[in-house]
């Protein structure tokens, strides 16, 4: 080949290449345009999917966050500043999810951050937010184990939501366990942590299976959970292809078998998407459903429904979402500025809010939220009722001794470290 | 035991028999026979499963809200074809990338219409004995064979069939012999589509919808479709016969993950062993018994 | 900047990289790459840090762009796969930079990306061409290889599926990859956020005049033969199956090369990039910039991104309908796509006072497909 061509292109390559590099020394982090926000005003990001894989999830968390900023501005604003908004829909996409939340902190220079329902999108995320100590709430439910000093999962972890409905089902049901989860990182924590719970409740796990999330047949796990004959189900299934199940276990004829579940009912509403009574004996350990018969939470749910005329159902998330914007006013009130630093340290300080699920309060050395959880159960005509509530706090956090208060890491943990779990 | 055991196994592979040829039959004939690698397919699957759904909310017994499924999806099929796809009839590979971005729109319009979630409907005729598993899934897998041996009858016996073979094969022949191309071309996208309704009506009360709904079958339909080769009908049958057993069987010794893993794994090595598709190794077998004849 | 005085000895230094199988053979284009490549080096001076970062991430996809435009637009290989080798070089570099963390891990992750992409694109073309796959049954083959991947590496969240201290970590990603740098030890250039801009920029820039020159070659030559008639070429004497063998694995280690950048940037890379949305991703680029135009393609890339990415900014929910949209209506309306369509209309426009045709017709008539 052209032997001639090649040096001259290495040649070409090299200056080209030397070139750059000198510019490189010429850049400033703002350019020479020097953006600024578009305002002086304090600025949110609300990341949320509206279209593809996680719209279901995530419109209803957009929804929540829009409607907690318009309340907050209408009385008035954080400081008396009136609240601006960054909400692009960031499609589902890991990827642009990346572009978007550097787009809110160079170009929007968001003061806190609400963004993503997977677990992969906080961790996609989680590097870019960790360079610039940028404040970010990521409220799902999720695996737990999250120990990052800017960085609030106020959702229920999976060791609180287990820890509610696990346990009760022993009492109810028995002590023999099968569990059917997502097989990714969070199914796959949360069938451990069902196995440390069952053994702390001298129950025992007799069958385990976990299902890719694309999965949507089910024919040959409603068989082994027919052969294996356990006294309750623990479902871990995630995602719309998942939710096929529970038709599939109608027609199959496991409704005798009840289900207690950390992901199912509250995050996609798969009692009121599926037609009764599929999810028969559904039991799930949240801390918040729609359907929470009190009057804080009708309240919400009204004005929610006013605000937005087509409303989808308020998942647990979106819950969350919700008082995680009023917690946040309430420690910039404290501190008396937007800087992260003082924000930070207020809501280090012990916060308590007004949720609609009750009142909680943030835990300052793990930044996890100790939730009031209940168990919900879906009778024959899916309707909700639930047990009482009790508050159960990060435990798993503590036990391994995250205390950001002390020390700012910005680590995840995870059970199979600190537990036997073979 | 041991019986019981075959009796789940057989149970296992009508499941997932019934799903690869349902999912791949419409793919089968848009693909195979007017060579348009139709990535829309999920999406046409998709509007057979919302009309279904909506005309069964609306009060139509299920089975006349499954034709509806069926009979807008062909319509909306012919419309499509009309206005896009027949200027792509050759250019196998833009007609990937135009029916991408269809699919990115139905997708969209879909969820802007109708919301991120549509009303159940529920499966019908309850459990079987013995196996536990639904009677619908043995009802899907009698439709799946019956529609593969009336679109044998309907392309192999047919006039029809003739022209619209003689059609996709040589345009310009079949054209100067009195056939009307268009019309043929438009008819089979339609019977594609209708056929991709169909299964979008019979799945709608197994998997809840979404719009994201199509985007399951997806997968498995390109893969049974290449793995039949030319032939589509026979290629059809044989390639899902061969890829639910691998799925089923690998499901039932070593769980889902794996089952997916290995059917993915046997396909590409059926691609490679037989480059030309399951028929195509037929077609080659038939010809070597001529030669030594 | 005098062009003209030097003219004699520019157009020496270009001819390696001019020939009837690229678009672009004037001064005049010559001098419009160099204002384009320039304008590119000033982003990250004009507009900071994050033009830098964003933009590091769009000239990624780019390379994985022109790594789809030169098999399937010079050799008629269509591969909806090649999101696998630029996936699999991301996560080769993250499992040996996390072990290794000083810059010699850096240097290492980056020779050893490469090589697995390369090697692994060598082992799936050496599986499909030796083996008589071809035309859309390598397309199916290769999606259903990133397809594998992308269910393989979802479930490996455990902590099992570790190499040394790197976690694979399932779903969630593997985060916590290194920058890039090379270097032995703490002696040697850690590439920061502005240089990395630079580094992918150079590495696009260097990658498209070396394949311009690799088309043009006698290499290239055959490559085109074989793209346009395959048994006539063998006919020649020319092995095809080498030359395609050849040619993919060639894209499999640039497409590497691009994952590398991008997970660089991105400390972070996730099964995502095997599924099928970003699979698609490189064929539609390469469709609406017109896959017989390197240039064209990482246009196409870099455009559609963007305009995909400022509707995302908007947050309209027609977005996806408009970008879809978008997309059937460039295909229907030109077929060979943007670049050469726009080249034609250049050369249509200059054809009475240039004497030097700038493309032979065999590059301009090809029909579209492989098939």
């Amino acid at each position: 080949m052209t032997g001639r061509g090649v040096a001259r292109r290495d040649v070409l390559a090299g200056s080209v290449a030397t070139a750059l590099t000198g510019l490189a020394g010429c850049v400033a982090e703002g350019g020479m345009v020097g953006f600024e926000s578009g305002s002086d005003g304090p600025t949110l990001a609300v990341l949320e999917d509206r279209s593809r894989d996680f719209a279901l999830t995530g419109t209803p968390k957009y929804r929540t966050t829009m409607l907690a900023i318009e309340e907050i501005n209408r009385d008035g604003g954080i400081l008396g500043e009136e609240i601006d908004v960054f909400a692009p829909d960031p499609q589902s996409d890991n990827m642009r999810y990346q572009d978007l939340t550097r787009h809110a902190i160079y170009r929007e220079d968001v003061d806190a951050m609400w963004a993503g329902y997977s677990s992969a999108t906080r961790e996609a995320i989680r590097p870019i937010v960790n360079d610039h100590e940028q404040l970010y709430f990521y409220t799902t439910q999720y695996e737990g184990g999250v120990c990052d000093k800017t960085v609030f999962p106020l959702g229920a972890t999976a060791r609180q939501q287990l820890g509610a409905v696990v346990p009760y089902m022993i009492d109810e049901y028995g002590d023999e366990i099968y569990t059917i989860a997502a097989d990714y990182n969070f199914g796959q924590l949360s069938g451990d942590w069902v196995r440390i719970i069952a053994e702390e409740h001298g129950a025992e796990v007799v069958g385990e299976e976990y299902i890719p999330l694309d999965e949507s047949q089910f024919g040959s796990t409603i068989n082994n959970i027919q052969s294996a004959d356990p006294d309750f189900v623990m479902s871990m299934l995630v995602g719309q292809d998942h939710s096929s199940f529970y038709e599939q276990r109608l027609a199959s004829g496991l409704t005798d078998v009840p289900i207690g579940t950390s992901t199912n009912m509250a995050q996609e509403y798969e009692h009121l998407r599926i037609d009764p009574p599929a999810l028969q004996d559904v039991y799930a350990g949240v801390n918040y459903m729609e359907e929470l018969p009190t009057d804080r939470n009708e309240a919400f749910v009204e004005r929610y429904d006013e605000r937005w005329d087509d409303a989808e159902y308020i998942n647990q998330e979106a819950q969350n979402n919700y008082f995680s914007v009023y917690l946040y006013k309430e420690a910039v009130e404290r501190a008396g500025t937007f800087e992260t630093d003082a924000v930070l340290e207020q809501l280090e300080s012990g916060l308590e809010v007004e949720a609609p699920e009750g009142d909680i309060a943030l835990d300052p050395a793990t930044h996890h939220m100790e939730h009031n959880m209940r168990v919900a159960h879906a009778d024959e005509n899916h309707e909700i009722t639930f047990t009482e509530s009790e508050t159960i706090g990060p435990a798993f956090l503590e036990e391994v001794g995250c205390d950001l208060t002390s020390e700012a890491e910005q680590t995840q943990y995870e059970p199979d470290a600190f537990y036997e779990v073979a | 035991m041991a019986g019981l055991g075959l009796l789940d196994f057989g149970f296992e592979f009508v499941e997932i028999f019934a799903f690869v040829v349902l999912a791949t039959v419409g793919l089968a004939v848009i693909f195979g026979m007017m060579g348009i690698i139709n990535l829309a397919h999920g999406e046409f699957i998709l509007v057979g499963a919302y009309a279904t759904t909506f005309s069964f909310a609306a009060g139509l017994p299920l089975p006349l809200a499954m034709l509806a499924g069926v009979v807008i999806t062909a319509v909306f099929g012919v419309v499509l074809e009309r206005l896009i796809i027949r200027h792509l009839y050759g250019r196998l590979l833009d007609s990937m990338v135009v029916t991408w971005g269809i699919s990115l729109v139905m997708i969209q319009l879909v969820r802007i219409v109708f919301g991120n979630s549509a009303p159940g409907i529920g499966i019908p005729f309850g459990q079987l004995p013995i196996v536990d598993g639904p009677v619908y899934y043995l009802v899907l897998a009698v439709i799946a064979v019956g529609l593969l041996g009336g679109l044998y009858a309907l392309f192999m016996w047919t006039d029809f069939g003739v022209r619209a073979r003689a059609t996709m094969q040589d345009e310009e022949t079949a054209r100067s012999m009195g056939i009307d191309t268009d019309r043929m071309y438009a008819s089979t996208f339609a019977i594609g589509s209708a056929l991709a309704g169909l299964t979008g009506a019979l799945y709608a009360p197994v998997m809840p919808i979404t719009p994201e709904y199509g985007t399951g079958f997806l997968v498995e339909a390109f893969v049974a479709v290449v793995v039949g080769g030319a032939s589509v009908i026979v290629g059809t049958v044989l390639a899902s016969g061969f890829l639910g057993t691998v799925n089923a069987a690998v499901t039932n010794v070593a769980g889902t993950f794996m089952g997916q893993v290995a059917m993915l794994i046997a396909a590409i090595v059926a691609i490679r062993l037989l480059p030309e598709g399951i028929t195509g190794l037929l077609a080659d077998l038939r010809e070597k018994r001529g030669e030594s004849e | 900047m005098s062009v003209d005085s030097s003219d004699g000895h520019l157009a020496q230094l270009r001819r390696p990289f001019e020939g009837p199988n690229t678009l672009g053979n004037s001064s005049a284009f010559w001098a419009g790459l160099a204002v384009a490549v320039a304008l590119l080096a000033a982003m990250p001076v004009v507009f900071g840090y994050y033009a830098a970062e964003v933009g590091a991430v769009f000239l990624a996809y780019a390379l994985l762009g022109m790594s789809l435009a030169f098999i399937w637009g010079y050799c008629g290989i269509l591969s909806f796969g090649q999101v696998a080798f630029f996936g699999v070089a991301g996560y080769a570099f993250g499992i040996v930079a996390i072990n290794v963390s000083t810059l010699t891990g850096a240097t290492l992750g980056l020779l050893a990306a490469v090589a697995v992409s390369t090697a692994f694109a060598a082992v799936l073309g050496y599986f499909m061409f030796y083996g008589g796959v071809r035309d859309v049954y390598v397309t199916i083959l290769t999606l259903v290889v990133a397809l594998v991947l992308f269910t393989f590496m979802g479930q490996t969240a455990g902590g099992e599926w570790a190499i040394g201290d790197a976690r694979l970590g399932g779903f969630n990603g593997m985060s916590g990859v290194p920058d890039l740098g090379i270097g032995v030890g703490s002696v040697g250039l850690e590439v920061g956020l502005v240089g990395h801009y630079y580094v992918t920029l150079g590495t696009v820039v260097a990658t498209y005049l070396g394949l311009r020159a690799l088309v043009n070659s006698q290499f290239g030559y055959a490559m085109v033969a074989t793209r346009e008639d395959e048994t006539r070429t063998e006919m020649f004497g020319y092995d095809t199956t080498f030359i395609k063998f050849a040619v993919f694995t060639i894209g499999g280690a640039i497409a590497g090369l691009g994952g590398v950048l991008f997970t660089t940037q991105n400390n972070y890379i996730d099964p995502s990039v095997f599924g099928i949305t970003a699979a698609a991703l490189p064929v539609v680029w390469a469709s609406v910039g017109g896959r017989t135009s390197l240039l064209g393609t990482v246009g196409a890339a870099l455009a559609i991104q963007f305009v995909d990415y400022q509707l995302a900014i908007s947050g309209s929910e027609w977005a996806l309908v408009f970008i879809g949209s978008l997309l059937v209506f460039v295909v229907l309306v030109m077929p060979e796509g943007v670049a050469p369509r726009l080249h034609d209309h250049v050369a249509e426009y200059r054809e009475p006072n240039d004497p030097e045709p700038a493309e032979t017709p065999a590059a301009t008539d090809y029909p579209g497909g492989d098939d």
